[in-house]
This record gives structure tokens, C-alpha cells and sequence, in this order.
């Protein structure tokens, strides 16, 4: 299989810079004092209980994961958004384009080369991780399900900075866009279900309470959308063995029990369908940046049509 | 080569790019030049499919722009005016990387790599970083990229803008080189001297316009016909500039403080004529000689006539608000 030339190029030009090497330091200092802070707490836990500090470090493992996936999402639209209107500002874009390069080829090399840098502080952090499977008894499953949940992160992360970064010319402008997608994915899935209960408490009709967790379930799965959710569910499934979005859904299903939310309240299904939709949502926006960054796209071309109608 | 037919660029009610028609055959080094936003990088750009024409065509090697991109990018190597460098990557490794971008197999770009680092004479810079080189071997550097991929059309926009003498003198020795191997060449800049002496033929660009094209003989012959004279003098300016205004045959292009330049179409009797009466009236004429025709007067005359007519229209339409 032939490798992408720009992720060649960038992963060697990053490589030799010493911004990775700083990068890296900075990701594991940050995880080590998370350690430390976590530790601390469990061992003072451990003084006024009964329990096992042992089976206490198995919560070292939701701690460190989420610190790595909140730092994957803070990081990777960084990374990306500057990424083409970075090339932009160096003026290497125009050169780009008149190769053979397509621009779906250019978006993807500039979103894995963001992917491998991510998963190379994740891979960095494994020694920190592993404490908890060595020391806490975690099955070494789930070292590889958080793998693919920070693929999947750092995914989206990556194709919201690199749609930002085709949309802008200027690299800050870029990064401020896609801290505003990230806010929206944050906000408005979570919005609808809390115009409703803020409507339904000062509301003076008298709605059934099976009329009202219906609407309830159906607003709820906005939250398939939302990343906290997501993360919330991963780690509920993880530590408790169930699904934390999924037993919202409960209330409904309970009265329905062959109908569509009991299917998604049930096993991984919200999980396997709110992954879909987070690949689906990635893959539209990847689409999206290579048709913005072609300078002579079919959108391009209709649109030249239309004004050259008017031009002779 | 290159074929473009009735061209026209708009941005918004803009017109950057104004029923532009042009033929470079085969193997001709073609100079663009105009003024600051005359339309050649516009052009240039819709040449080298970065951006597409508002109506008209562009076909190179038979292939249409517009329509074929993907076989269009293999036709063409284009060198912008700037030259942006990634940190940390070795001229190998940059000629790697866009060799690669073309599809081509390690093996390939490495045999041509060399190649074209010896053309362009940074082999002993193989290992170099790229933002270590100067500009002017940057910009060969640029060059050497842009034919890594044996392209028929190669078109640099403004290559010698910022370069100093030495970088210039190397650089137009370089595309001389290329044209001396049958590449077409077409090449924008500013700086008209070096054009007229590597460019077999030019256009001359001026708000939007191809106001003159063809080999750089053929526009002089024809631009400069009408003939410009250059009166040289030490006293009586105002009488010598009345004595010449009083003529219905000339134009005074410029009066400075030595010397009148005129447009004229008088037979050298009428000349003779107007210089004795000058001399009658006490103006201390030390000389007088027909101006030379070089690219710059070229140049001046072709865009002032533009400006002119520009003028002109602005100020009918003025008038018929």
C-alpha cells in the first residue's frame, strides 16, 4: 500500500522538530500530576474504609482516560485547523494543488499525520495506564477499547479543525471556529431536552407521565451526539457494566418493551449507534474540507457557469 | 502548447481578466508583462487550474483546463512568486516529497532529482535543510520541483521578485537553459529588461486587457510608430513648449529640465522647421534625437494608451451622469 506523501512529509518534519519532544513531556506531566492527585485521594479513602487500596486503583484507569481524552480533544483541532490554512499562510497551498494530489488525498494525510501524532502521546502514556491493569486488576480489553475511543476522538477532533481550517485563511480563526463546533456538539445536543423539562415544569397542561417520557426519549437521542454522554456511557459500561445514556431511555422502554428505545436501551446498542453517527458526522466533514479546498470543484464549476452566462 | 480563447475573470462587478485571447506554440519562453493588477497572475492562475475562468477556455497539449484537472496537473509546473518552505526538510527530501505527490516511484524521483539539482546547481545542497538556502536558491529550487515531473508547460509567476542581481542573472541563465531544451516556458514579471532578453515572444497586460502580444519585434514595430522625439535644451522652456504646442502634429509626452519629450507625425521637414524656429526665438537647443524603442518605452506607451482610454471612458460616462 502506498503511504500518503504528506503524512510521510509531516511526520518526519515533525519528528526532528523539538515541539513533539515537548509536546509528549508536557501530555505525561500532565498525567502524571492527574496520577498523583488520584492517588492521593484513593490512599486517604483507603484510611477510613474497609476496602482494598488495590481495588481502589482500578479507578486510576476512568481518571487517566478521560484526562488523555479531554487532552486528545483540546489538542487535535489545534493541530489540524492549522493545518491547511497553515499551508495557506506558508503559500505552499497553490503548489499543492497543481499536483496530482486530490483534495480528499490532501484533507486525509492532513488528518491521519494529526491521528498518529495523537495516538503517539497515547501510546507515550502507557506506562502511567498500565498501573491500573497491573496494580488494579483491569483486563487488558478494555487498555485496547480506550485505543479505539481515542482513535475515535481524536478522529473527530481532527476532521472539526480540518473543515474549520479549509473554511479559514487564517490559522487563529481557524482554531477559534472549531472550539465554536466543539461548544455546539456540547450545547445544542443537550439543549432540547432542557428547553423541554424547563417548558414541562412551568407548563399548565396535563400531560401523562408515559406521554412525557416518550417525548423525553426521543430528545434524548440528541445525546448520541453530545461527546461527554459518549464518554460518561463508555466508562459506565466499563466500570459498572452498563450503560449509563441507555438506562434514561429505561423509563420509556419499560412501557414499550418491543419498541424502538428498548432496542437502543439495550447492550452496546447506544454505544454502536452513537459511534456510527460520530464516523458518519467525521466522514461529512472530511467530504466537506476536500470540496472546500478544490479550487475548481464541480460546486466551483456550476457557479463559474452561472456568472459566465452574464460575462461576454 | 497553449491556447487561450476570449478568457474573462469576474470578481463580483470586477473584471480582472477581459476577453483575453493568446497562442504560445511549442518551445517559446512567452514573458507576461503589466502593471500591478493588469490580470497575469489572474490569468496565471486560471492557466495552471487554481482557479476557474468566469467564461472563454484554456487548452494545453489539446487538453482543456477546466474539464480535465487530473490530466491537466500532470501538463503543468507552476513556480509562484513565493516560495514557502516546510522547517526541517532536507532538498532531498523536499524533492522526495513532491515527486511522491505525483506518483511517481522512489527510484524515479531519485534518478531525476539528481538530474535536476545538477541543472539547477544545488547538487552539493542534497542535505541541506531548504530554510538554510538563499532565495535565489530557493527559487531554483522551486524550479527544479516544478519539472520533477516532466511537465510540457512550465509557468512561473514573478520568479525573480526579491532576488538580487547575482540570484536574477542565475536564474534567467537557468530558463534560458530550459528553453534551449524545448520546454515552453511562460514567465509574469516586472522587471521588462530580462524579459526582452530571454522572452522569444511577450503580452503586454493592462486592466485586464492583452493590449499587445506577439514576438517582442513585431509589438516595437508596431507600437512605436508613431515616432517620439527628444529635444534637448539649456534656456527658453516655455517658449520652446509654445513653439511645439503650436504644431497640430505633436504631443508633448513630458517637459523636464533639460529636455522636452514629444509624440509626433511630422515629416523630418517639419522637424527641421520647428527646431530653426525654436533657434529663431532664442531657446538654446543643444540637441535633438529620435528616443530609442526598448521594452520599457514599449511598455510605457502601450499602458499610458490604455490609461488614456480608460480615462477617457471614465470621463464620457462622467459626463453623461
Amino acid at each position: 500500500m502506498r503511504l500518503n506523501p504528506i503524512v510521510k512529509k509531516d511526520v518526519k518534519v515533525q519528528s526532528r522538530s523539538m515541539k513533539i519532544c515537548w509536546g509528549v513531556f508536557a501530555y505525561e506531566l500532565i498525567l502524571a500530576l492527574v496520577f498523583f492527585f488520584a492517588m492521593t485521594i484513593i490512599q486517604q479513602e483507603s484510611r477510613y474504609s474497609m476496602n482494598n487500596i488495590y481495588s481502589a486503583m482500578v479507578w486510576l484507569y476512568p481518571v487517566l482516560a478521560v484526562t488523555q481524552l479531554v487532552i486528545l480533544g483540546v489538542v487535535v483541532p489545534v493541530r489540524t485547523a492549522s493545518s491547511i490554512s497553515g499551508e495557506k499562510e506558508r503559500q505552499t497551498f497553490d503548489i499543492m494543488m497543481t499536483t496530482s494530489m486530490t483534495p480528499f488525498s490532501i484533507i486525509a494525510g492532513k488528518v491521519t499525520t494529526a491521528i498518529v501524532q495523537s495516538m503517539l502521546f497515547v501510546l507515550a502514556s502507557m506506562p502511567v495506564m498500565a498501573l491500573s491493569f497491573i496494580i488494579g486488576g483491569m483486563s487488558w480489553a478494555y487498555l485496547f477499547w480506550f485505543l479505539g475511543i481515542a482513535l475515535l476522538v481524536s478522529l473527530f477532533a481532527a476532521s472539526i479543525g480540518i473543515l474549520c481550517s479549509a473554511l479559514c485563511k487564517k490559522s487563529i480563526s481557524a482554531v477559534i471556529m472549531s472550539y465554536g463546533f466543539y461548544l455546539f456538539f456540547f450545547i445544542v445536543t443537550v439543549l432540547p431536552l432542557i428547553v423541554y423539562e424547563i417548558i414541562e415544569a412551568g407548563a399548565s397542561w396535563n400531560m401523562s407521565g408515559t406521554q412525557s417520557n416518550y417525548i423525553r426519549a426521543w430528545l434524548c437521542l440528541f445525546l448520541m451526539l453530545n461527546p461527554i454522554v459518549y464518554i460518561v456511557d463508555f466508562f459506565a459500561h466499563v466500570m459498572m457494566g452498563e450503560s449509563w445514556a441507555a438506562s434514561i431511555l429505561d423509563l420509556v422502554s419499560a412501557t414499550q418493551p418491543r419498541g424502538l428505545f428498548h432496542f437502543i436501551s439495550s447492550g452496546y446498542v447506544w454505544m454502536i449507534l452513537s459511534t456510527v453517527l460520530y464516523l458518519a458526522i467525521s466522514a461529512l466533514f472530511l467530504f466537506l474540507a476536500a470540496r472546500r479546498i478544490n479550487p475548481v470543484g464541480r460546486h466551483v464549476r456550476r457557479a463559474a457557469k452561472k456568472s459566465g452566462g452574464k460575462s461576454k | 502548447m497553449l491556447q487561450i480563447d476570449h478568457l474573462y475573470k469576474d470578481y463580483g462587478r470586477f473584471r480582472a481578466v477581459n476577453d483575453l485571447s493568446l497562442h504560445i506554440p511549442k518551445g517559446d519562453l512567452f514573458g507576461f508583462v503589466g502593471p500591478n493588477g493588469a490580470g497575469k497572475t489572474t490569468t496565471i492562475r486560471m492557466v495552471c487550474g487554481l482557479m476557474l475562468p468566469s467564461a472563454g477556455s484554456i487548452v494545453i497539449n489539446g487538453v482543456n483546463v477546466s474539464a480535465n484537472q487530473k490530466e491537466i496537473k500532470k501538463q503543468i509546473g507552476y513556480v509562484p512568486d513565493f516560495f514557502g518552505v516546510y522547517d526541517n526538510l532536507k532538498v532531498r527530501e523536499y524533492m522526495d516529497f513532491y515527486g511522491s505527490m505525483y506518483r511517481m516511484n522512489s527510484k524515479e524521483i531519485a534518478g531525476i532529482s539528481d538530474d535536476l539539482l545538477e541543472l539547477v546547481n544545488l547538487s552539493d545542497k542534497k542535505e541541506v535543510f531548504v530554510d538554510t538556502l538563499s532565495r535565489g536558491m530557493k527559487q531554483r529550487l522551486c524550479v527544479a520541483r516544478a519539472l520533477i515531473h516532466n511537465p510540457a508547460l512550465l509557468v512561473l509567476d514573478e520568479p525573480n521578485s526579491g532576488l538580487d542581481p547575482r540570484a536574477r542573472v542565475e536564474m534567467k541563465e537557468l530558463l534560458l537553459n530550459l528553453k534551449g531544451m524545448g520546454k515552453t516556458i511562460v514567465i509574469s514579471s516586472h522587471i521588462l529588461s530580462e524579459l526582452s532578453e530571454m522572452c522569444s515572444s511577450i503580452g503586454i497586460m493592462d486592466h485586464g486587457n492583452l493590449v499587445a502580444s506577439g514576438p517582442i519585434e513585431d509589438i516595437m514595430e508596431g507600437v512605436l510608430e508613431s515616432n517620439r522625439l527628444i529635444i534637448t535644451l539649456d534656456e527658453g522652456h516655455e517658449t520652446a513648449v509654445r513653439i511645439v504646442n503650436e504644431h497640430t502634429k505633436v504631443k508633448v509626452d513630458s517637459v523636464g529640465e533639460h529636455e522636452i519629450k514629444l509624440s509626433h507625425n511630422m515629416t523630418k521637414k517639419e522637424i527641421a522647421g520647428m527646431i530653426g524656429m525654436m533657434i529663431e526665438n532664442d531657446v538654446l537647443v543643444t540637441g535633438f534625437h529620435k528616443q530609442e524603442g526598448n521594452l520599457e518605452t514599449l511598455f510605457m506607451q502601450v499602458t499610458k494608451s490604455s490609461e488614456t482610454q480608460e480615462g477617457g471612458k471614465e470621463h464620457a460616462a462622467e459626463s453623461n451622469r
